[in-house]
């Protein structure tokens, strides 16, 4: 168990939602599913070792740095993780958003994560192509609704990548990265640009 | 920006000069944010809740970010009264807006100066092109205005610094609206120096580097602002005492002397209260701010805010008309790109009730825009994950093409401010209260500002075309202006033709608050080349001993 999870109050916290589980007669509902079932047993996410998270649970938070690593993961370049990207879009969620769009994403995970345990397991329990496949889809469904107000799994997805193209490796690795340009080309062909797209 | 100018001038032309700024001393190159990497920079350079509650009505223009903020004034915590919403956007800070300008840097033109007098709209100008075009030349060449040559009646050309490329895009986009609409784009015309300054006064100023981070402060000097061109050249002349943190609030005005002595200052921090005294003042404290100061000045003399026999003094406030942008995706040109970034975008001038054209409104309105290759925010709303994603972040997205019209506001008297004295901000001074509102000419306006952004981006074959018709608020423009206006007659007028208060000379205004029309051009050259022509105007009285 993580010191993080060790934290004083998270016993407590623990306690209240079982009991809540059981005055609503043993069935536990899905934010007590995410709460309870994945509290302990998670590992700390690298990068937010150091302090607590600001707006995520752990569990929350486990589960997002998943999503994100599924979006982007590590290939010959980094992955959102390398990237920081689950502290990322723990500080973004707690400085960017008002009360309402936190509300909305925080009940939107736990929707995420319910839709999840459909096949009989949680999420971060499930094979790495069952667990891309669900999130393939999730995507895709968001995609081809309104989006409006945006629903959690495109604010993960915009977190994500806002997160990984502002870190060092995100952008370097990806992007010709130029601080000082001097000059302003406006018609280049790609093929005479030393990679086809620059940080802007 | 005014401030600087007439710093400059005044102090050049031998006189001691104290300058007062109500904000905190910036001086060049100290710029906290101008050198950080994007991975320094916290929340990915988004806005903060925070920031927007603090900032709340800085948060309306979509500008202020981490990177960016700390020229945006706290409005939390300088209060005024919106009887209808009005976006006072300010920067209380040595430098003011001229540290974050667009740095688009246009001339009034012929047209502009004579238009009210034409069609018998507020009152006249009382000074020409003609008069004011030395005073562009010397503005230009001294801060730096890049642009292209083009001869355009409505526009005059300027002395220029080599203009920026247009890119691959907007040059075909240049050829269609020529060829089928007989409409012109341009690059813009900008306050940044693409090649050396044709002086060697700005030892301290060096060319553009194309890294379009010119809102956090240029270290290398490279655009035009009062803390990296003008303050410099004031402070060398060994004749400027320059002080932060003082609120001037109040014109001091000796009746039997007839004339202003000095300003009523408090410190922004402690409170305290100094009269400072000069033979010759310039106001230079933004368009708002200037008219309040005036008509929180009063005295048996004028009971009615100091130099306002007219009336006029707070009235007329003109801005930019500027009801939304539109954009659309553009088929093609995947082989090519461009490199480096640059501070700058294409202009199309006023062609409205030009020449031969004839609309149900009055004046007109010129488009800023751009063309780029969409970013990583095209993934936003995509399903796209793992190495596919990975894969297509090596190629750089579609073209699109943005564009937004800025166009002429007409002076309506109604359009006004005042000031409340029941109400008190937390230094105790009076708050401002503002009322103004865009009207019928400015709504119809509005119209074919919509549909001729529409028609040109149909006619270039660009898809998915997007209107924006959100609701324009006056002041959202960042061009407020109009509260003091100069003219011929004193009954209409608060300024003379030399920017002199008509009923106390030794005090001269030229910011924003002196105009007379508001053009549909970006207007901060106007008000350096009438700035140091006031200047001018003031060191030559002042030997004849007329003030």
């Amino acid at each position: 168990m993580s010191e993080l999870n060790d934290a004083p109050g998270m016993q407590a916290r623990r306690e209240i939602l079982k009991r809540a589980a059981w005055l609503l007669g043993g069935a536990i509902s899905a934010p007590a599913a995410l709460a309870v079932l994945q509290g302990c047993h998670q590992k700390t996410e690298p990068g937010v070792a150091a302090a607590a998270p600001k707006f995520l649970t752990a569990a929350e938070l486990a589960l997002v740095a998943e999503i994100a690593e599924i979006m982007i993961p590590k290939t010959n370049t980094s992955g959102a993780r390398d990237a920081g990207v689950p502290a990322f879009i723990d500080l973004a969620l707690d400085g960017l958003y008002p009360a309402e769009d936190q509300a909305r994403y925080r009940a939107g995970l736990v929707e995420f994560e319910t839709a999840a345990r459909a096949s009989g397991k949680p999420f971060l329990e499930q094979d790495e192509q069952a667990r891309a496949d669900f999130l393939h889809n999730a995507l895709a469904v968001a995609v081809n609704s309104d989006r409006k107000p945006r629903p959690f799994i495109l604010m993960t997805r915009e977190l994500t990548l806002l997160g990984y193209f502002s870190s060092q490796v995100g952008i370097t690795e990806n992007m010709e990265y130029v601080a000082v340009p001097t000059a302003y080309h406006g018609c280049v062909p790609l093929s005479q640009m030393k990679k086809h797209v620059y940080w802007e | 920006m005014s401030g600087g100018w007439a710093a400059k001038e005044l102090t050049e032309k031998g006189l001691k000069t104290l300058v007062l700024d109500r904000g905190h001393m910036v001086r060049h190159p100290e710029y906290p944010t101008a050198l950080k990497d994007p991975w320094d920079l916290p929340f990915g350079n988004r806005i903060t809740q925070e920031t927007r509650k603090r900032k709340y009505v800085w948060s309306r223009t979509g500008y202020p970010t981490p990177a960016n903020e700390l020229w945006f004034t706290d409005d939390l915590d300088n209060p005024y009264v919106e009887e209808e919403p009005f976006d006072w956007l300010r920067a209380y800070h040595v430098g003011g807006r001229s540290m974050h300008w667009a740095r688009q840097s246009y001339r009034f033109s012929p047209m502009d100066f004579e238009g009210n007098a034409r069609e018998g709209v507020g009152i006249p100008w009382p000074i020409s092109y003609d008069e004011i075009a030395p005073w562009y030349d010397k503005a230009e060449t001294f801060a730096g205005i890049s642009g292209s040559v083009e001869g355009l009646p409505q526009l005059p050309d300027g002395k220029f610094l080599p203009p920026h490329d247009l890119n691959c895009v907007e040059v075909d986009f240049r050829k269609t609206i020529a060829d089928k609409l007989g409409r012109k784009l341009i690059i813009g015309r900008c306050a940044n120096l693409t090649a050396p300054l044709t002086h060697n006064e700005s030892p301290q100023r060096g060319t553009c580097q194309a890294r379009n981070m010119c809102i956090r402060g240029c270290p290398y000097g490279a655009y035009f602002s009062s803390v990296s061109a003008t303050l410099p050249s004031a402070e060398r002349t060994g004749n400027m005492t320059l002080v932060a943190d003082k609120i001037a609030y109040e014109v001091i005005y000796d009746n039997e002397k007839g004339k202003a002595t000095g300003v009523r200052v408090l410190d922004a921090k402690s409170g305290a209260q100094t009269d400072y005294f000069a033979k010759v003042i310039f106001l230079c404290a933004s368009s708002l701010g200037t008219a309040y100061l005036m008509l929180n000045s009063t005295s048996s003399r004028f009971p009615n805010g100091f130099g306002n026999d007219s009336g006029e003094l707070g009235h007329n406030i003109m801005d930019h008309n500027k009801p939304g942008g539109s954009s659309a995706s553009v088929d093609g040109y995947l082989d090519v790109a461009y490199t480096g970034r640059r501070p700058n975008g294409f202009y199309i001038p006023r062609y409205r009730n030009v020449g031969k054209d004839k609309r149900n409104y009055l004046r007109g309105f010129g488009y800023q825009g751009r063309a780029a290759r969409a970013g990583y925010g095209r993934f936003n709303d995509s399903a796209l994950i793992g190495a596919e994603l990975k894969q297509a972040f090596q190629e750089p997205g579609p073209w699109n093409i943005s564009m937004t019209a800025f166009g002429e506001i007409l002076p309506y008297h109604e359009n006004h401010m005042r000031i409340d004295r029941d109400r008190k901000d937390k230094h105790g001074l009076p708050l401002l209260v503002v009322n103004a509102v865009v009207r019928d000419n400015e709504l119809k306006m509005q119209e074919d500002m919509r549909n001729d952004a529409a028609e040109m981006l149909e006619a270039a074959g660009y898809k998915d075309i997007k209107v924006n018709s959100d609701d324009f608020h006056v002041g959202n423009s960042i061009h407020e202006m109009g509260t003091a206006r100069m003219g011929h007659d004193p009954k209409k007028s608060v300024l003379n033709k030399y920017n002199q208060v008509h009923a106390c000379k030794n005090v001269y205004v030229t910011d924003g608050s002196f105009m007379v029309s508001s053009g549909c051009q970006n207007p901060s050259l106007t008000y350096m080349a009438f700035t140091a022509r006031a200047a001018h105007h003031a060191v030559e009285e002042l030997k004849k001993g007329n003030l």
